[in-house]
């Protein structure tokens, strides 16, 4: 019986034991478990995070550069990889990021403007900062467009004062001469060279006003015009100053059919700015070709001359209103500065494009694409047999 | 610092020198449009600016040389590195030599400063210019890539460089002839269509040497080749063989493929 108790009292004394040792298992596995899904999800939400950030960094114009206290690049964003446009910038911009998270991670925040001839020509500002213990960040922006439009608009005050205050200027000293002269001859000569700076005066106002109304009217005025008549105008409107250069314009042929909804007046003047310009600038006895084709959905219009042509980095930036390549040549050639901006504006208000290519030298050719676009019919004009525009 | 981590190192170090060695010829592309421009323009601040950064590109230059050198004694790499190692000291010189040529350019806006070129004068400068550089990109992203097919087409576009030159020469004449610019501006002209033309060539020089690393072979061998078997470019025999050259002769003459028919010439005055 004895025996038999301790028999018992052993088996229960396993049996305790072994809940005892499963619970203290238990409870000692459930936070085993715990701390493996609980470093699972944090891990996942960390890499959640981090995507998420990264995607907030890609996302942004900016390319932006991390690095450790050691300055090895950590993170960098998708607009840090193309900053610079081509290879040989790439290399400049990111040579110029490392050396200065170099110096960012020693405690100096540096800045630098990078000009990269390109091509394309770019300006782009590299920004070093120091996170401390946690390395550096450095940002590049590119900001060549913001540089372009300040420089335009510092130009066109001084153009513009230029422009117009040189004939009127010319003009007080003529008058202030002509008042104390008495000799018949120099009188003559003096109010000569008057009444051309009052008409180049003339000039400027009317193509100022030429301008401001092509960029002030709302509505164009669509109505179906004929391609050919359209560029037969633009010739004859500059036939005596081509006559007076000896500069031969040809006219290539343009099916008689060929019709594109436009408003005519803006039209004509652009297409007769581009003549104009092309002969100016051409050679004594140089040619200028005329052409224009369907393309697209619309007319390509092509000015082509053989002239003096011109310079590549000014080839950006003479559609600006008063911008001259050459003042001296300009005034020479008596241009008002605005009528490749007239084309421009022109072309913008019909929703097309104008492009240039030139080389010094050898000539310019513009191309001016106009889409075709239905005119406004009103009822009473639509007629059984007529269609709004045809080709 | 066992075998794995010393080719670690090794190749650590050619990958910064070929990384430099791209930031030198960098600096060069961006370079040649700047002093055209300068040169068109007459920009004298941007001349001097030019001029006094060519000494930061003989120090980086010579500190890239040491570095060769220095792994070249250390390392004693072979085979494809040690052509790594072999073209990089030879391209180093070409791209220094280079921002030589792109100075000078500067030099001559300076001392044909408020003269007026005729715009076909200015014209051919432009294409000389962007001819040159398209040449250095090109040299560049082939030496970036490995890519001896994109190296071999280099000597091609400098033909282009080359005619550029001569037409330009003619240009001179004909604007001298016609009294636009006068005998000393002429010169400065003809001597920077050298500079252009010698900047091109530079850049051949470059390709070479990559399809070279790639390789194993440059243009130059094939003339070495005929030289040494004593025959001229038609394979008709012009003198005796080179003694115990033979061998080597036909090796390199079984080598000459299609896109090897020809020698690479540089262009001159």
């Amino acid at each position: 019986m004895t025996i038999l108790w301790l028999l018992v009292g052993v088996v229960v004394g396993a049996l305790l034991a072994a809940v005892w040792f499963r619970r203290a298992a238990t409870r000692l596995e459930t936070p085993v478990v715990d701390t493996e899904s609980d470093g699972r999800r944090r891990n996942e939400q960390l890499e959640l995070q981090s995507a998420r950030i990264q995607s907030a960094l890609d996302a942004l114009p900016i390319g932006v550069i991390v690095a450790d206290a050691d300055a090895k690049i950590v993170v960098r964003n998708r607009a840090s990889d193309d900053a610079g446009g081509n290879t040989h910038s790439e290399v400049l911009v990111q040579a110029a990021v490392q050396h200065h998270l170099r110096a960012a991670v020693r405690g100096e925040e540096r800045s630098q403007t990078v000009e990269l001839y390109g091509p394309p020509r770019r300006l782009v500002i590299v920004h070093a900062k120091p996170l401390g213990a946690n390395g550096a960040v450095a940002t590049i922006e590119d900001i060549t467009e913001r540089s372009r439009v300040d420089s335009v608009r510092t130009d066109f005050v001084a153009n513009i004062s230029h422009e117009l205050k040189t004939p009127i200027g010319a003009l007080a000293v003529l008058a202030e001469t002509l008042i104390d002269e008495s000799d018949p001859s120099v009188i003559s000569r003096l109010a000569g060279k008057t009444v051309n700076e009052a008409h180049r005066v003339a000039k400027i106002i009317d193509d100022l006003l030429e301008l401001s109304r092509i960029e002030l009217s709302g509505e164009l005025v669509l109505a179906p015009c004929n391609v050919a008549s359209l560029v037969a105008e633009a010739s004859s409107r500059n036939s005596y100053a081509a006559e007076q250069r000896k500069v031969e314009v040809q006219v290539c042929e343009i099916p008689k059919d060929l019709v594109l909804s436009a408003d005519h007046v803006q039209l004509a003047s652009a297409l007769g700015n581009l003549v104009d310009n092309a002969v100016k600038y051409s050679e004594v006895g140089g040619r200028v070709t005329l052409a224009a084709f369907p393309e697209n959905d619309g007319v390509t219009f092509v000015v082509t001359d053989s002239g003096i042509g011109i310079p590549t980095h000014d080839l950006d930036r003479i559609f600006e209103r008063f911008y001259r390549v050459d003042r001296a040549r300009a005034r020479g050639t008596g241009g008002t500065g605005l009528g490749l901006s007239i084309v421009r504006h022109v072309t913008s208000n019909h929703g097309g494009a104008v492009t240039v290519e030139s080389r010094e030298g050898e000539g310019s050719t513009f191309r001016l694409h106009i889409p075709d676009r239905p005119a406004p019919v009103s009822p009473e004009d639509i007629k059984p047999h007529e269609t709004s525009h045809a080709r | 610092m066992t075998m794995n981590e010393l080719r670690k190192t090794f190749h650590h170090e050619l990958d910064d020198v070929r990384a430099e060695l791209v930031h030198l010829a960098a600096f060069v592309t961006e370079a040649i449009p700047r002093a055209t421009n300068i040169l068109l323009t007459g920009d004298l601040e941007g001349a001097d600016y030019i001029i006094s950064g060519d000494d930061e590109i003989d120090a980086r230059a010579l500190d890239l040389e040491d570095r060769c050198v220095q792994i070249l004694a250390l390392q004693a790499p072979v085979a494809g590195d040690l052509r790594q190692i072999l073209a990089a000291i030879r391209m180093i010189a070409e791209v220094e030599r280079s921002a030589d040529l792109v100075c000078n350019i500067c030099k001559a806006a300076r001392r044909i400063y408020g003269h007026q070129l005729d715009p076909s004068l200015r014209g051919i400068i432009t294409r000389m210019g962007e001819q040159a550089q398209q040449l250095y990109i090109a040299a560049i992203e082939a030496f970036v890539e490995n890519d001896a097919a994109k190296a071999a087409a280099i000597d091609d576009m400098d033909n282009f460089l080359d005619a550029l030159q001569k037409q330009f020469v003619q240009a001179i004449f004909e604007s001298h002839s016609a009294g636009n610019i006068d005998l000393q501006v002429a010169v400065q002209l003809a001597v920077v269509a050298r500079f252009y033309e010698r900047i091109g060539d530079h850049a051949v020089n470059i390709g070479e040497r990559v399809r070279y690393v790639v390789t194993g072979w440059m243009p130059e061998h094939k003339g070495a080749a005929r030289y040494r078997a004593g025959t001229d470019d038609t394979g008709r025999t012009v003198r005796p063989p080179m003694a115990d050259e033979s061998d080597a002769t036909s090796a390199d003459g079984s080598r000459d493929s299609a896109d090897h028919d020809h020698d690479h010439d540089h262009g001159s005055v």
